[in-house]
């Protein structure tokens, strides 16, 4: 101890002896969370690694959520994807399975994802822009088609409309053979980050709750190995929040669903094991794995001692990690490709379950197939080639990581005491309160960059004085009216008669407040449009006006 | 002077509003004031909250790649609700090759991804300021109050021999209007028509003699509103109907030195 004492010491005179001739780079060095960063780490006899570690795959998950994590099988390599038409796309995914990836994660235009059909007049200009378009299950088939359910896990980020594309999905799945229960996949059904971040909410927040609760009771039923939720901090990082803001406004929603659960009389460990979750990677390294390692720990102790869960699988949190969207440039958009890599890293420090790995020419357009590819390769060669992934936690232990990790925890965990005393998460969304937050934070983040104070490499240094323009992806202009005409034709050749009575049993389930997805899945397989399911809900519903 | 006023909207269904919330920030930081549409705007609503709000430019954002259709409709709503002269400026995710289309469909300017803030309130700035600098075309016409046009007439005629162009009532002002074209520009002779007539004070006050200058000009609105911005005295806030169709507004003498002029835009020629 005296030994260590005096090294300590040394150091820190030596410190100060050379400060004075070279000064360090900053006066202070700090986290995006604004944790302060030390010059060096040294052990903390404080931190118990029984009680704040533990081993990989136990209680308080700090190390990973499984025993072996990657030694025994990789993460899930899945990027999203979706563009144009469903054939369009469907010809994307294949062409990503072929080349090694192992699980799909569908990207919906934003008149799906609003609930609209391609020839609504609010849908004009939006059709297969940002993702694919979906109006009916005809669509659907397309989308999947020669892609096995059984043997494929899918994500489907789709919030609002969830329980319409979720009952499009087991309609596919009876088409090809493939019963309920063997389906296996997530749909992303967070909507109050929607409210915060996302901005694709139509019905107001109560209604939508009920709607996801009746969801989880479903899927208990019919879908056990389906992911209920993935309550996504994603979406609140790119909108410009901290990293501990987006733990914390994550954690606040998980624990709103979580009540919400409980409230409509579901019991704890029936529907927690079905939760996931959604992270950003970010740039700063460091930062970025030890908020992972934070996350879960929190959850953890929030579902065993909170809630009294008693399934060790309700305290482990599971989730999707995607690189930072809003880190790329379009400057130099190949120095994107090293921004992912180490993001990337990051997650994979960090314990993912599964990753996308963002393409390089994401801030001007939706990739093309050789940005894809390479983005996928990134992963494939983190896995394959790097080493990072033969020993679990391998950051584990390290002085500073652990120090983040707890600073992020004791952070998060102010936060939530805040939300928790505002009401709650769906109350501190009602009042804009983590709009506000995320706002000032992205806002100062900006300001940073513009001062130079953060440098940002080929935006605000390093400059080429001729820009790249690399080759980008074009949606076709000819495809709204095409999807156009497919759905109006769907909507002629189907049984009109049955259509209709499915809305109508739909409308009497929601008035009545019976779960109404048994309905909306008799709805979509009589081929009611997206559109059409959507608004009878929202008759009922009403919408959300936003802030 | 007053602040510049901006619209920032967001059209379309794209929900990704961290950049327009930053620029809305950046402007205010700058003095502006701004108002922020909130998500899901269609160009009609667009055009209406930038006509109500009395806005100088309108800023859109997409990220959903739907700006070239987009932005275009917003133009045009601009141009339905008389309210071209409001600039539209752009930003998002947008494609470089696309900025050439866009500028032809109307939109000013677009910024891409990376620009800073304050590069976007200095050209909102000096996009302002330009448009204030921007003289007048020309003298569209000089107005100079007579008792009776009668015994006016035969000086112009005769004395000095211009043309009678023609003889116009202007219900609105009470006046009847002599029209003498002389080079590029043309005297008018008001005759009050009542008694309460604006002409008929300005006689029984000061005598005959010239009324007002009159300059043409093509931007009314957008200028009626800059000089209200800046506090220069008017007598008409508004543009009103003047004659041939033109839209024409007062500027209070006391802002000239004793001189009232009058802005005129003529009708546009389709």
């Amino acid at each position: 101890m005296t030994d260590n004492q005096s090294g300590n010491e040394k150091w820190k005179s030596e410190v100060d002896k050379i400060k004075q001739r070279f000064p360090e780079r900053k006066e202070r060095f700090n986290t995006s969370s604004d944790l302060t960063v030390q010059g060096l780490y040294t052990p903390d006899q404080s931190r118990s690694y029984e009680k704040d570690l533990g081993y990989p795959g136990q209680f308080p998950y700090t190390r990973g959520i499984q025993p072996t994590m990657y030694r025994s099988r990789y993460w899930t390599m899945r990027q999203y994807a979706g563009f144009g038409s469903a054939g369009e796309t469907n010809e994307r995914f294949r062409y990503l399975l072929k080349q090694g990836q192992t699980g799909l994660s569908v990207a919906f235009d934003l008149p799906t994802q609003i609930g609209y059909d391609s020839d609504d007049p609010m849908a004009e200009g939006e059709v297969g822009k940002v993702g694919v378009a979906i109006d009916t299950l005809e669509d659907m088939e397309v989308l999947f088609d020669r892609i096995p359910l059984n043997e494929v896990s899918t994500s489907m980020t789709i919030n609002a409309p969830a329980s319409i594309l979720l009952a499009m999905y087991i309609a596919v799945g009876e088409k090809q053979g493939v019963k309920p229960e063997q389906l296996t996949g997530t749909i992303q059904n967070d909507i109050l980050k929607e409210y915060i971040a996302r901005g694709t909410y139509i019905y107001p927040p109560k209604p939508s709750m009920r709607l996801i609760t009746d969801i989880f009771a479903y899927c208990q039923e019919n879908l056990p190995k389906f992911n209920t939720i993935s309550i996504s901090g994603y979406h609140i990082r790119e909108a410009g929040s901290t990293a501990v803001q987006e733990v914390a406004f994550t954690i606040a929603n998980g624990i709103a669903y979580v009540d919400a659960a409980i409230e409509a009389g579901l019991e704890v460990d029936q529907f927690a094991p079905r939760l996931a979750f959604f992270f950003n990677a970010h740039n700063q390294f460091f930062e970025e794995a030890a908020k992972f390692r934070a996350a879960r720990r929190i959850w953890a102790k929030i579902m065993k001692d909170q809630y009294q869960a008693e399934n060790p699988k309700s305290w482990k949190m599971r989730f999707h990690t995607q690189t930072g969207g809003s880190t790329l440039t379009a400057q130099q958009p190949d120095n994107n490709i090293v921004r992912v890599t180490l993001q990337a890293l990051a997650a994979v420090m960090g314990g993912t379950q599964s990753l996308h790995t963002n393409s390089r020419d994401e801030a001007l357009a939706l990739p093309t197939e050789d940005s894809a590819r390479i983005a996928l390769r990134t992963q494939q060669i983190i896995a394959q080639e790097s080493g990072v992934a033969d020993t679990v936690d391998p950051l584990g232990g390290s002085y500073y990581v652990e120090a983040l990790t707890d600073g992020i925890e004791n952070e998060v965990n102010e936060y939530l005491e805040r939300i928790k005393k505002m009401g709650g998460a769906v109350q501190a969304v009602e009042d804009g309160y983590m709009q506000r937050e995320i706002h000032q934070a992205a806002y100062d983040a900006q300001k940073r960059i513009e001062s130079n104070e953060d440098i940002v490499v080929g935006l605000n240094d390093y400059k080429l004085d001729e820009e790249i323009h690399p080759d980008l992806l074009r949606v076709d202009e000819q495809l709204e009216a095409n999807q156009v005409e497919r759905t109006q034709k769907v909507r002629k050749s189907r049984d009109q008669n049955e259509a209709d009575k499915c809305l109508k049993r739909l409308r009497q389930a929601a008035v009545e407040n019976n779960n109404v997805m048994p309905h909306i899945v008799d709805a979509v397989k009589a081929y009611a449009t997206v559109g059409e399911i959507a608004n009878v809900l929202r008759e009922e519903f009403g919408e959300y006006a936003g802030m | 002077m007053k602040p510049i006023r901006v619209l920032i909207a967001k059209p379309g269904l794209d929900g990704h509003d961290r950049g327009a919330l930053i620029i809305a920030q950046a402007l205010r930081d700058h003095g502006m004031e701004v108002i922020y549409t909130g998500l899901r705007q269609s160009a009609v609503q667009i055009a209406r909250a930038a006509v109500q709000e009395d806005v100088d430019v309108v800023g859109l954002s997409s990220l959903s790649g739907a700006h070239k259709s987009l932005f275009p409709k917003v133009v045009e709503a601009l141009a339905a609700e008389n309210a071209s002269d409001i600039p539209v400026i752009g930003g998002g995710v947008i494609p470089p090759e696309d900025i050439p289309y866009l500028e032809e469909k109307g939109v000013t300017k677009i910024f891409t991804s990376g620009s800073p803030t304050d590069a976007i309130a200095v050209y909102i700035k000096q996009m302002m300021n330009h448009e204030i600098r921007t003289a007048p075309k020309k003298i569209a016409h000089i107005g100079i109050a007579v008792e009776s046009l009668e015994m006016a007439l035969p000086f112009y005629q005769d004395t000095l021999g211009l043309q009678l162009e023609a003889v116009e009532e202007v219900d609105s002002e009470m006046v009847r209007v002599a029209f003498f074209p002389i080079g590029d520009t043309r005297l008018e002779l008001l005759e009050p028509t009542m008694e309460d007539s604006p002409i008929k004070k300005f006689i029984d006050k000061r005598g005959e003699g010239i009324h007002h200058i009159a300059l043409e000009v093509d931007d009314i609105s957008k200028r009626l509103h800059q000089y209200r911005e800046e506090g220069i005295s008017l007598i008409h806030n508004e543009p009103k109907q003047g004659a041939h169709d033109s839209q024409i507004a007062f500027i209070h003498p006391k802002a000239a030195s004793g001189v009232m002029y009058e802005l005129c835009q003529p009708k546009k020629e389709d």
